[in-house]
């Protein structure tokens, strides 16, 4: 026993050692079968192409993937290359000085940095500097509906907010939930708010808020007024029952669209292909909108919701061999991984692609037609101000704060942390 | 603090074997001490210290800050509501686990035929992982799938099938009757360990002088347990207040902060805000509050000691 442990911690620090001559360390979280094929298989061309370099790839699910990054870097013990969501919290890592810049690369890689889709490098840009290269994934947030129950109900996709009301009205009449949400996590009810301050106000106001810039605040009358419009529809009825306590992760909101419960949910489009793996016959009949405008509002209907890239990869500092990291990001981004993407019906956002799923090439156009995407408000805000965020978007839709005490909630943190 | 009563003489003068043994005592106790200083005490101080900073946890970023962590903590709604909602639970945990688990431990401790398979199956909720718990109760309580609303409505019972998790009416009270059914087998084998080192001669004695089964536990059963209790209360009370892992599970926290408990609050504090300092603000002044709360809880219930 006493030898055997000994000897095994012995391999271990040989191994250890011996791997430290040329070893990368890749976190990410892509945790589908067909999304740890696509990195695994770059990473053995990768390796291929690079004798004696070793890779260790480690995949985590979602929610421990963010603890296990944060712990991390805060013991300096960050991987070589790692994933994010770009946004405020990739932000929190830059600021540190904890991430590479990319920009030098990329000013010398002009071709690679044109593979991209422009709208892409928006979340990984900081201060006019790369820090990111988007990878996955494109995923905003549509309206998914269900084609059989609104030919029944003779019912047609809304154009505007007035018609989704006149919509849930119907529905209710038949007893049908028009809405399903699943809340607890707080960020599937924020799509609504982001959207509808989108609608109302336009895409500049959030981002005006956000950088403190031209007067931006989050008390401006389009939060206010996005508020609102949150709990007039809550009012209306609109949502299934359970909606601010149920799991998103274990399906809830997906069940009381199967069973007819509930004929529409705002969610990102990773939804279409989860349903068509879960109930492909539920899927053939699953269609989408564009989230509806508002009637006075300054929002471009087409403006989008979500991300495109969805996953970046970018360097830590603490990495030995940036180049080389920097090489496997290329890796994981080349022809053959965008093409092994598009097969797992992800739709990674490189220019001129030919995408034969009709849901994808429907996605694909939204985005090609859209003037403006807008992260997730959870992903693009300080992470201090993205949990009051979740926190107040979930107290709106549960009726237990005034969309002014939200707005200005939200504006006295974003106050305080811009001293 | 020798088991072994030492017979009273005169205090004899230290001998050289006792100066021995006290030094063999002492590298016996050492492992343990640094164990707990190093893992226990350190930490502890550690988080002190960082309840005085403001930092994201990401490199050399920290910045002093004083006291203004604990002065924004002393006026955070978020953080009263989550106490009060921690102070509920060790309030209904205490009268409903302790009693439940009393009941259940004299009910069983009766040797009877069944017995033991009745015993297995109250301790079954023990064995089993929180987080597992959490999962299969938050599908119980589902509004629109969930077992509970669908016995409700097949009663024809419509009104009171609620929306269990998801209204801030109801959201705390649904997690605190799944924390008391997690826990009630704990305190049972508890009260069952007190009840077996109980000699028999007492009941019997009790039996003989013509005490009804009711008197002999009031006077007897009862009068005998009640270091068990305290001890259980005691117990009850800090769990409570450092509780975690079915909140999580169940609610997350929500809505709206209705079942919010301060352990929660700090996780989201430190990982979902990164916000490290106020982190360590919370869970020292939980440190603070569950120290407290143990101290005053000892000191009232050695008050209200009768001899047995």
């Amino acid at each position: 026993m006493k030898h055997a442990s000994w000897m095994a911690l012995t391999v271990v620090l040989a191994s250890s050692l011996a791997a430290a001559q040329s070893a990368l360390d890749v976190w990410h979280l892509q945790t589908t079968e067909g999304g740890k094929a696509v990195i695994q298989n770059a990473v053995n061309r990768f390796m291929k192409a690079n004798p004696g370099v070793t890779v260790n790839v480690s995949p985590t699910p979602n929610d421990t993937y963010k603890t296990k990054l944060k712990i991390a870097f805060g013991a300096n013990a960050a991987p070589c290359v790692f994933a994010s969501w770009g946004g405020g919290p990739l932000y929190e890592y830059v600021k540190s000085d904890q991430v590479v810049d990319l920009t030098p690369y990329l000013q010398k890689d002009q071709t690679f940095y044109k593979r991209f889709v422009p709208a892409a490098w928006s979340a990984v840009t900081f201060d006019k500097k790369t820090y990111g290269i988007p990878a996955e994934n494109t995923g905003i947030a549509v309206m998914l509906y269900n084609k059989a129950l609104f030919a029944q109900y003779h019912l047609s996709p809304p154009k505007t907010w007035d018609d989704l009301l006149k919509i849930v009205a119907t529905l209710k009449t038949h007893n049908v939930a028009a809405l399903s949400l699943a809340n607890k996590a707080k960020w599937p009810g924020s799509m609504y708010y982001g959207y509808l301050v989108d609608r109302i106000g336009g895409p500049d106001v959030f981002k005006n808020a956000v950088l403190r810039t031209n007067g931006g605040s989050f008390a401006n009358p389009a939060f206010v007024k996005a508020g609102q419009m949150i709990q007039d529809l809550v009012k209306a009825g609109a949502f299934a029952q359970g909606y601010n306590g149920l799991d998103y992760d274990s399906g809830a909101s997906r069940q009381l669209l199967y069973s007819g419960r509930a004929a529409m949910e705002l969610m990102g489009t990773w939804e279409l292909a989860t349903i068509q793996n879960e109930n492909p016959t539920f899927a053939k009949n699953v269609g989408f909108f564009a989230f509806p405008s508002v009637a006075g509002g300054k929002g471009n209907a087409n403006d989008v919701l979500g991300t495109v890239g969805d996953n970046f990869y970018s360097i830590a500092k603490s990495c030995k061999t940036p180049d080389l990291a920097y090489k496997l990001l290329k890796a994981l981004t080349d022809d053959q991984a965008t093409q092994d993407r598009l097969a797992d019906h992800r739709l990674p956002p490189v220019k001129g692609l030919t995408v034969t799923d009709p849901l994808l090439s429907q996605v694909a156009a939204f985005v090609a037609k859209a003037p403006s995407v807008q992260l997730w408000y959870d992903q693009d805000l300080a992470p201090q101000l993205g949990e009051l965020h979740k926190d107040t978007s979930q107290a709106l839709l549960g009726l237990t704060v005034t969309p002014q005490a939200a707005a200005d909630q939200m504006e006295a943190l974003a106050k305080k942390l811009a001293k | 603090m020798s088991l072994i009563s030492k017979p009273h003489t005169a205090a004899p003068t230290r001998t050289r074997l006792h100066q021995r043994q006290d030094w063999t005592a002492a590298a016996f106790i050492a492992p343990a001490m640094v164990v707990l200083a190093l893992f226990l005490l350190y930490p502890l101080v550690a988080n002190f210290r960082l309840s005085f900073v403001n930092w994201n946890g990401l490199g050399n970023t920290a910045r002093d800050v004083g006291l203004s962590n604990w002065l924004d903590l002393s006026r955070d709604a978020v953080f009263l509501r989550a106490l009060g909602n921690n102070a509920l639970l060790a309030v209904f945990s205490i009268l409903i686990q302790l009693p439940l688990g009393l009941l259940l431990a004299v009910t069983l401790s009766r040797a009877s035929r069944g017995s033991v398979a009745l015993r297995i199956i109250y301790v079954l909720p023990l064995l089993m992982s929180s987080v597992a718990i959490g999962t299969v109760f938050r599908d119980l309580y589902d509004p629109n799938f969930g077992a509970i609303n669908t016995a409700l409505r097949s009663l024809h019972l419509d009104g009171l099938a609620q929306d269990w998790l998801g209204d801030p009416r109801f959201a705390l009270a649904s997690v605190i009757a799944v924390v008391c059914w997690q826990s009630v087998p704990f305190y049972m084998l508890l009260f069952m360990a007190g009840l077996s080192s109980m000699p028999d001669e007492l009941r019997e004695a009790a039996t003989l002088d013509g005490a009804s089964p009711r008197v002999i536990f009031w006077r007897i059963t009862l009068p005998f347990l009640q270091g068990t209790v305290r001890t259980a209360a005691v117990l009850s009370l800090i769990g409570s207040l450092r509780y975690f892992d079915l909140v999580y599970v169940m609610t997350g926290g929500g809505p709206s902060g209705s079942s919010e408990v301060m352990a929660t609050y700090m996780y989201r504090t430190v990982f979902s805000a990164f916000n490290i300092g106020y982190g360590a603000a919370v869970s020292s002044a939980m440190f603070l509050i569950v120290v407290v709360a143990a101290s005053a809880a000892l000191r009232l219930s050695r008050r209200y000691q009768t001899e047995v």
